[in-house]
């Protein structure tokens, strides 16, 4: 069950070249490459004669073609020949997909073309701000999206799944949680205050001591997760506003699902301090990298034994606050879409 | 005395007004914020004299339907 009337990432901007990337986005295949002006483009991933996946084939100008029987559809996905035949099928095309390139990936718009406004893309400008130092990343999920939007809406299990990278026990212990919750937003603010930093935060940030840690998440449907994370020397004002002294980061997350059990998971960390520092972005990026990959093995896990007992009872503890809410707004979108859906076709036959 | 984990929520509505805060605390608890009932109040409203009551704003109520 996908969301269809938003922007997802579809790829970063440097997996689109001029040869063909095969990518399945809510369980359908796309193919993305870019034209002789660079400019991107998101076709059906399925030629229309004998469904071979497009992306199998080559680009012949602005054209890409079929490699079994050198079919070429243009950027519209519209069949433009058809070896050996002049008359060319009306049948004779693909999907073509909006398409929108921003913050160092590439947008796709997989419902109504005519709702695609890319003014409701989700910001994710740290990704190319100057004033932050970033990378952005790629994870290939073996489990359901909404796995990980649930784990990154609840860091308490940052203290069991990361204790040698950016957890300690005082995320559970002593954090003191705000829950915020408006029509199509969930913001989730955390302070951990006078506690010990993390491993990750001594690494990158140099404390010597305890520290006034901030994590606040603001999750955007479907899947786009902006953490704002960061630490300052204790006493130093940082719950009053003052940042000194200390680190910030952003981790931005962006999930696409690519089937119902497995997803595209686009990621970056932005970093505040030494930020032309190249080796500076990779020590952070690093870091997080491996704390991913941790949770990679939850999800997968988790979604192993969902496969064997589907939709079982589970229960829920007051850390789940933030998920909580973010299912239910999840849960009142797809009704909405359902219902806009059902009304449609009798609204077109008017 | 040391910070134990607690949930704060927050419900907010479309015109942007903020519903008061619903405590999670770890016992097991639900603390609502509101305003003691007077015994003014309670006279006028036939409310029970002793017991501990707090009068709620309506979009309170509205916050518990939502998020609890």
């Amino acid at each position: 069950m996908f969301l269809r009337n938003y922007w997802y990432v579809a790829a970063s901007d440097d997996e689109v070249t001029r040869k063909p990337l095969g990518r399945i986005i809510l369980g359908e295949p796309v193919v993305l490459f870019r034209t002789e002006d660079g400019a991107p483009v998101a076709l059906e991933n399925r030629c229309a004669h004998r469904h071979l996946p497009l992306s199998m084939g080559k680009l012949i100008g602005d054209t890409l073609q079929c490699h079994y029987h050198g079919l070429r559809y243009d950027k519209t996905g519209v069949c433009v020949r058809v070896p050996g035949q002049d008359m060319i099928p009306p049948s004779a095309r693909v999907k073509c997909y909006p398409v929108v390139e921003r913050y160092h990936w590439l947008w796709i718009w997989m419902g109504d073309p005519a709702l695609a406004d890319p003014d409701r893309i989700t910001d994710y400008h740290w990704l190319d701000d100057p004033n932050w130092g970033a990378k952005p990343q790629y994870l290939h999920v073996k489990a359901n999206w909404q796995l990980i939007v649930d784990n990154l809406l609840d860091l308490t299990h940052l203290a069991f799944v990361h204790e040698t990278t950016i957890g300690n026990s005082a995320l559970v212990e002593h954090a003191s949680v705000k829950v915020q919750r408006s029509h199509d937003n969930v913001l989730v603010t955390r302070w951990i205050i006078d506690q010990a930093p993390p491993p990750t935060f001594v690494k990158v940030g140099g404390f010597t001591g305890n520290v006034d840690r901030w994590q606040i998440i603001d999750f955007t449907p479907p899947a786009f997760l902006r953490l704002d994370v960061g630490a300052t020397p204790t006493g130093t004002g940082a719950p009053e506003g003052r940042r000194v002294g200390g680190i910030s980061m952003r981790n931005l997350n962006a999930i696409t699902p690519e089937t119902e059990s497995t997803s595209h998971y686009f990621w970056g960390q932005a970093h505040d301090f030494d930020i032309h520092n190249p080796a500076t972005t990779d020590k952070v990026v690093e870091q997080i990298r491996t704390a991913f990959h941790e949770d990679v093995a939850v999800f997968e896990a988790q979604q192993r034994n969902l496969e064997l007992v589907p939709n079982p009872p589970q229960t829920d503890i007051n850390a789940d606050t933030g998920v909580i809410q973010a299912r239910r707004i999840l849960d009142r979108l797809h009704q909405e879409e359902r219902a806009a859906a059902a009304v449609a076709p009798s609204v077109a036959a008017e | 005395m040391s910070l134990k984990f607690r949930v704060e929520l927050v419900w907010k509505d479309t015109d942007d007004s903020v519903a008061d805060s619903i405590y999670l605390a770890s016992d097991g608890r639900v603390i609502l914020q509101g305003r003691a009932v007077s015994p003014l109040e309670r006279q006028a409203m036939s409310l029970p004299p002793e017991a501990e009551l707090i009068s709620v704003d309506r979009k309170l109520i509205r916050a518990i339907k939502d998020m609890l």
